[in-house]
């Protein structure tokens, strides 16, 4: 007898009926006695004799997150925190290796494409069983792109990404194993957003046609009924304390040597308060993992031998910190007054004032202060992390004040009337608001170091952390901002980052939206973008991609300032980590499992 | 006018009760030098509170030294360079090959006194190429010594000016609702009620957010001020009112309705004298409260703005275990607060005491 298959829910609900009536004593110990039985019988099974190494399974990684999930419903998710989970949950067609940063086959086993490059055949895997025991097949791809993806009622970020040149590929089955996707031009990251998590069609289809989907899986829903594929599902959820997921026996991947994955039997995210807390709790052994920041390092490094954990340094993070200034000559629609004083704008838009303020950006010491010397300067839009695509070969700016000011007389601000304090050519004294988001501490450190030189310099600066929303609004909807320190993430895929630098994206910070170009070099940003993602040859891509990034260090829309280093430290129970600077230390966690003597 | 010199003579007897209160004179005596440090902060201080040498970061309190080779030479220091062992922990290398001698009444950075009268003259400092860190530098190596002092201009300040407006807000519209009655006292109770309602630093947060984000630091102060007083007046207009209450009803008060005097005079010159031994106890006990507010605002980084200081903005680079194990001295600020809040408490509650039995002569 297969002890999987025994029915032990309704067998303990036959058990209460007498328990409720008589509630003795005697009953509950016989009830134990069945839990006691039920949990030994269902661990059984789990050393299956097929694998090879049966006795690297079990054991759980502990980690922690800062924030709750708003949702389990992948599609509409917008959060890292809610991401983070469902990436557990989900899979895509295909995945991108971490350590070359190829695009692999994932649920698909292989793909065709057309000479023409614009019909895509996709053949899927059949050993792919969602976590309910039903066949993974065709009609859940198509189902997920054409009724969830492309339905304008549900609000899916997911929908911008395959929208090319407006229109939306095309998906059809062809048999229940093959889905073809037809292009209307071509589109070089096609492989990448192939790694779209699919739904699975028999669990949601209801909710659309019931028009339901928007609030389906939401954060209040009965773990079970969240069905992926993924090599985790979701156990248990307790707002505000912990989020257990739990391996999923049916997971189609194996190892090379034949084992079946994932290993490790739990994951626990534990979810704290703030970071300090994380490093509390990595202290006291509580948890396995934990990112480092600034000055982390110093406090943990020597204790690496004794606590029995590693640092792993993964290089430079591609999250930037730049300042930029407002230079949307819009007016207000409201209140009918510009967005930005014309005045300032004026200023704002002179190549000379960008570059002075470029100058004046400290990045060695703001690595030495801020980062406790564990960063790295940048200069391209594009970060070392980004591996290939990175252009080094652009203008770099170095510290040097007296540049600064040599450019700011050129375009005409001098202080005219001996006050300290710089004027334009009309005597306007250069003041201006300068914001960030208070709640990252290293960002206003940042601004607070880049203003002191700035004031040095003899300009006058507002500066003013406001939380994170209140920015957020600023730049999205009332675009009343002058100048404001922030970060962005960047990623490996060039195209990716079409929404901040086409002049139409939403997030073209500096002056969003344009409907047409404001300036010549937007344009061929512009044109960059749109023969980029036409063009399949990768080494042709790069250069389209290299006059990007060496644009905009010319044209400073953003000035870059300091990236820091990935650094995470890890308790040594694992084995089989590579951690890699794309995909962390986690990127292959089904193939990692953990040493006997710490399970 | 016997009563009148009665009266100074029965705040004489308070006083002299007050200094047989050995603690709370000391308490008196560390206020008066607090204040007196902020008021000649930019004299005492010896760098700028924008003063900053990235060359520096979090550096330790610099030891000063006396004697060279066992020889009296006076106080000096050294030069210190920064380095990073290989834990990537900020270690400072001592350049013992030159001696910075530390001298008294240095030309340093540019001030005006009291915000008049400019000068370069500050009590100590040493001369360029070392620094001089009493109790250490903040991340940007600027002197935390300094910036305590400077901080303590606008942490004191905003103790004194808030309680200012708040107890003239509250003493008026306590004195005005107990003396009327009726309707008037019902709204403006109401009223007190509604502002007492709202959790204080609930209500601090919401009225932060209405000010507008484009203010200079001035004006965030300013606004700090008005927001704090905001709160602090409506526990204190519900006492001043529940004694005018009684008071109104004194002959003397009678005598000089009768006698035609306006309401507004009877409020300010009859009535709200007999209040002040309890009003000068509550003031003392509520300045605390103001600064506390101010420092939990800034700490979260709604308050003063850097590179201004106050003992608030200060505080906040606590808000990591990791700085404090390697940077204990940025817990200064938070000493400093703790003496002020418990001295103005132990001044509170002495005075509160040495009133009491004036109040006691009063109701027979």
């Amino acid at each position: 007898m297969n002890p999987k298959r025994i029915p032990n829910q309704p067998l303990l609900k036959i058990l209460q009926i007498p328990n409720s009536f008589w509630g003795s004593l005697f009953c509950k110990n016989i009830i134990g006695f069945f839990i006691l039985f039920l949990s030994w019988a269902a661990f059984l099974p789990l050393s299956t004799a097929e694998n090879t190494h049966p006795f690297r399974y079990g054991g759980k990684l502990v980690l922690t997150t800062t924030s709750d999930p708003k949702s389990f419903n992948e599609i509409i998710a917008k959060e890292v925190s809610t991401s983070e989970i469902t990436a557990y949950l989900f899979e895509g067609l295909t995945r991108v290796n971490a350590v070359d940063l190829k695009v692999e086959p994932h649920l698909a086993r292989s793909w065709k494409i057309s000479p023409d490059g614009l019909t895509w055949i996709f053949h899927l895997r059949r050993d792919v069983k969602w976590f309910d025991g039903f066949q993974f097949n065709a009609d859940d791809v198509v189902f997920t792109f054409n009724e969830l993806i492309y339905n304008l009622n549900i609000p899916t970020s997911s929908r911008d990404i395959f929208t090319i040149n407006g229109q939306t590929p095309k998906v059809e089955k062809i048999d229940d194993f093959t889905v073809k996707f037809t292009l209307q031009s071509k589109f070089a990251p096609f492989l990448w957003v192939m790694s779209q998590p699919i739904l699975p069609k028999h669990k949601l289809e209801k909710t659309v046609t019931e028009r339901k989907f928007n609030f389906t899986w939401g954060i209040d829903t009965d773990p079970r009924e969240i069905i992926g594929t993924g090599p985790y599902k979701l156990a248990k959820y307790v707002p505000g304390q912990q989020i257990i997921l739990e391996r999923n026996p049916l997971y189609w991947r194996k190892s090379v040597d034949g084992d079946q994955l994932p290993y490790i039997n739990k994951i626990i995210y534990l979810i704290v308060q703030s970071a300090d807390v994380e490093l509390l709790k990595f202290l006291e052994g509580s948890i396995d993992y934990y990112v480092l920041r600034g000055m982390d390092f110093s406090l943990l490094k020597p204790l690496e031998k004794n606590d029995d954990f590693t640092i792993y340094d993964m290089g430079p993070s591609s999250s930037s910190n730049f300042i930029t200034f407002n230079l949307n000559p819009g007016i207000n629609p409201k209140t009918n007054k510009p967005f930005v004083d014309p005045i300032k704008l004026s200023w704002f838009s002179k190549l000379e004032f960008r570059q002075a303020v470029a100058h004046v950006i400290d990045k060695q010491k703001i690595i030495e202060i801020v980062k406790n010397k564990l960063g790295y300067p940048q200069s391209s839009a594009m970060t070392e992390g980004a591996g290939f695509f990175n252009n080094t070969n652009v203008v770099q700016y170095d510290y040097d004040l007296t540049k600064a000011k040599e450019l700011l007389q050129k375009a005409g601000f001098i202080d005219r009337n001996q006050d300290g304090i710089l004027e334009d050519s009309q005597g306007h004294d250069i003041e201006f608001n300068l914001y960030t988001n208070a709640d990252n501490t290293e960002r206003v450190d940042i601004a607070a170091i880049i203003r002191h030189d700035l004031e040095k310099l003899g300009m006058k600066i507002n500066f003013q952390p406001l939380e994170f929303n209140i920015l957020v609004s600023k730049l999205n909807s009332t675009f009343e901002w002058e100048a404001i320190v922030l970060g962005l993430t960047g990623g490996v895929e060039p195209h990716f980052g079409r929404n901040v630098w086409a002049s139409t994206g939403q997030l073209h910070l500096w002056y969003p939206k344009q409907t047409t170009p404001a300036t010549s070099w937007e344009k061929r940003l512009d044109e960059i973008f749109d023969l980029g993602v036409q063009e399949l040859d990768e080494n042709k891509r790069k250069v389209f991609y290299d006059e990007f990034q060496a644009i905009v260090a010319e044209k400073l829309p953003l000035i870059y300032t300091v990236l820091s280093a990935k650094l995470s430290a890890v308790r040594n129970k694992f084995e089989n980590l590579n951690p890699t600077n794309f995909g962390g230390v986690f990127h292959n966690l089904e193939e990692i499992y953990i040493k006997k003597e710490y399970r | 006018m016997t009563r009148n010199t009665e009266h100074v003579s029965e705040f004489q007897l308070a006083l002299r009760s007050f200094k047989k209160n050995r603690l709370a004179v000391c308490c008196a005596m560390i206020l008066f030098i607090f204040y007196a440090g902020a008021i000649f902060a930019d004299f005492l201080s010896p760098y700028s509170y924008r003063n900053e040498d990235r060359n520096y970061s979090y550096c330790p309190p610099t030891p000063v030294r006396f004697f060279d080779e066992g020889k009296w030479v006076g106080p000096y220091i050294y030069g210190q360079t920064l380095t990073f062992n290989e834990f990537y922990r900020r270690v400072y290398q001592t350049d013992t090959t030159r001696r910075f001698p530390v001298r008294l009444f240095v030309q340093g950075d540019e001030y005006k006194l009291l915000g008049l009268i400019p000068s370069r003259l500050h009590l100590v400092g040493v001369q360029e190429g070392a620094r001089l860190y009493l109790i250490g530098a903040d991340s940007r190596g600027r002197d935390l010594w300094s910036r305590i002092l400077y901080g303590a201009q606008i942490s004191l300040s905003i103790g004194l000016i808030g309680v200012l407006i708040s107890f003239s807000i509250g003493l008026i519209v306590g004195g005005v609702a107990g003396f009327y009655g009726g309707w008037i006292d019902n709204v403006l109770m109401r009223l007190c009620e509604m502002v007492m309602m709202v959790p204080g630093f609930y209500l601090l947060l919401a009225l932060r957010a209405a000010v507008p984000d484009d203010f200079n630091s001035v004006q965030i102060y300013f606004a700090i001020v008005v927001i704090l007083s905001f709160i602090g007046w409506a526990g204190l207009a519900r006492i001043i009112r529940g004694m005018c209450l009684s008071l109104r009803e004194r002959e003397y008060v009678l005598a000089a309705k009768s006698l035609g005097l306006s309401d507004f005079k009877i409020i300010l010159r009859h009535i709200l004298p007999h209040t002040v031994s309890y009003s000068i106890a509550a003031v003392m006990l509520s300045i605390p409260g103001y600064i506390l507010g101010e420092s939990a605002l800034s700490l979260i980084g709604l308050g003063i703005q850097d590179p201004y200081a106050s003992w608030g903005n200060l505080l906040s680079d606590n808000m990591s275990i990791v700085r404090i194990k390697f940077a204990p001295w940025i817990l200064w600020p938070g000493v400093f607060i703790f003496l002020t809040v418990i001295s103005f408490n132990i001044i509170g509650d002495t005075l509160r005491d040495c009133l009491d039995p004036m109040m006691k002569a009063e109701r027979k």
